[in-house]
């Protein structure tokens, strides 16, 4: 397995629970499932819209375009391709800002935890780090490879 | 300088120059596993969204309790051959979004036609910051013939007086009620004195009788149900109830409630939107 593998992988279930929590916003299911925190006072509160969307839908926009870049770095045309991982480490951290902001908005403003956000927490922070190992490993392969010509 | 044409690949040895070999056989793997997660994925949201759509918090009402007949504020026809109680608290989001989600429906198909009558009881919760002078507020609001009104914008507008938006929620009811009630002066007296405050205590005194734990909590025929249900299972429960009591409901599609207050109250009614 590769890191863009891992990637994919990661980002599928992560996917999966933006789409949860979407659909738990537009009402498709009733209660959400949480054994632990309050996720409904967070996932009702008026943080969980962002620019007039549900953050959890989101969630489900970057995780669909992490999965769709970490797929396509496993094509033969992209796989050593260091623009694409520079692109995967940005993306990735700005999904680490955006969590670390609504984790602060848990903490200290809404007074409340959900485990699903604390989930995509995990998730988000996964991806940067192997986001960042997929990016050093394609600049050392690049450095290789010039060493290589000369 | 050398100028040969070199293919660089992941997995290969330093040094050595040769084309990525990118294992096809691992990928058909990992694009199993991902079809795997996937199809589990799916599965999970269908269930999910299916269970969550079952009545899975019924409990027999306990019949040695008496009935509530005067308390709360009650929506539709006295004559309508079912009661339907929900104890609700304002601040309380399960409670926002059955409000918001199904009871436009309810009222329309259900009350209006004379089917039901919805008796809305206050259950506030200690969790929630601001629900008694959300609960008071209505109140207020009621001695004016305009509970229902009020009880859909408190709802519509939790975000607005929750306890996560500010810590002086009477200035914001204030605010929601002078757009509704048509005596303002009347209206923010009754909320600075906490006129209501009794009234509450005893709606929450009937809840505490009946066993009820949280919010959302309906009650239905001889079931008391622990969660928001969407309307499908609403009707659903009501039919049932109905076949079980052997009373008939009018027919529907007709739009003939009436709006005639019942116990307790001035107004607490209003013609079901």
């Amino acid at each position: 397995m590769t890191k863009r593998m891992w990637m994919a992988l990661i980002s599928l279930a992560g996917l999966f629970l933006g789409a949860y929590l979407t659909m738990y916003k537009f009402g498709v299911i009733g209660t959400l499932a949480c054994n632990v925190g309050s996720c409904e006072q967070v996932q009702t509160s008026r943080w969980s819209v962002f620019l007039g969307l549900p953050v959890a839908t989101w969630g489900l926009g970057f995780y669909s375009l992490m999965l769709a870049l970490s797929i396509a770095g496993l094509q033969p045309r992209f796989v050593d391709s260091r623009r694409l991982s520079l692109g995967v480490v940005l993306l990735a951290g700005w999904g680490v800002l955006f969590t670390a902001w609504l984790n602060y908005l848990e903490a200290f403003v809404i007074h409340a935890w959900c485990e699903w956000c604390l989930g995509s927490a995990g998730m988000v922070s996964l991806l940067f780090v192997l986001a960042v190992l997929d990016w050093r490993e394609t600049r050392e392969l690049e450095t290789e490879a010039a060493l290589d010509v000369a | 300088m050398a100028n040969k044409r070199v293919e660089t690949g992941r997995g290969r040895k330093p040094g050595v120059v040769k084309a990525s070999k990118k294992g096809s056989t691992s990928n058909r793997a990992f694009y199993l596993v991902i079809a795997v997660i996937a199809i589990g994925g799916i599965a999970a949201l269908t269930y999910a969204s299916t269970r969550s759509n079952a009545v899975v918090n019924a409990s027999p009402v306990d019949s040695t309790l008496p009935a509530v007949k005067s308390e709360g504020y009650v929506m539709g026809s006295p004559t309508a051959p079912l009661e339907v109680i929900e104890f609700g608290d304002f601040e309380c989001p399960q409670c926002g979004r059955f409000s918001t989600l199904a009871e436009p429906d309810i009222r329309k198909n259900l009350i209006n036609p004379g089917i039901i009558r919805l008796r809305y009881i206050d259950f506030p919760l200690g969790m929630h910051a601001n629900t008694w002078n959300a609960s008071r507020a209505a109140a207020c609001a009621d001695q004016q013939g305009k509970f229902w009104e009020m009880h859909d914008a408190l709802f519509a507008n939790q975000d607005r007086w929750d306890g996560e938006a500010t810590s002086n929620p009477d200035k914001v009811l204030k605010q929601i009620g002078d757009q509704i009630v048509p005596d303002q002066g009347k209206f923010n007296t009754c909320i600075d004195t906490k006129a209501m405050q009794a009234k509450i205590q005893a709606h929450w005194k009937i809840a505490m009788a009946r066993h009820v734990e949280g919010t959302p909590t309906l009650v239905i025929g001889d079931k008391q149900i622990a969660q928001a249900l969407p309307y499908d299972r609403f009707k659903e429960m009501v039919d049932s109830a109905l076949a079980k009591t052997g009373k008939v409901a009018p027919a529907a599609g007709g739009d003939t409630a009436q709006s005639t207050p019942v116990g307790g109250s001035k107004s607490g009614v209003k013609k079901a939107q």
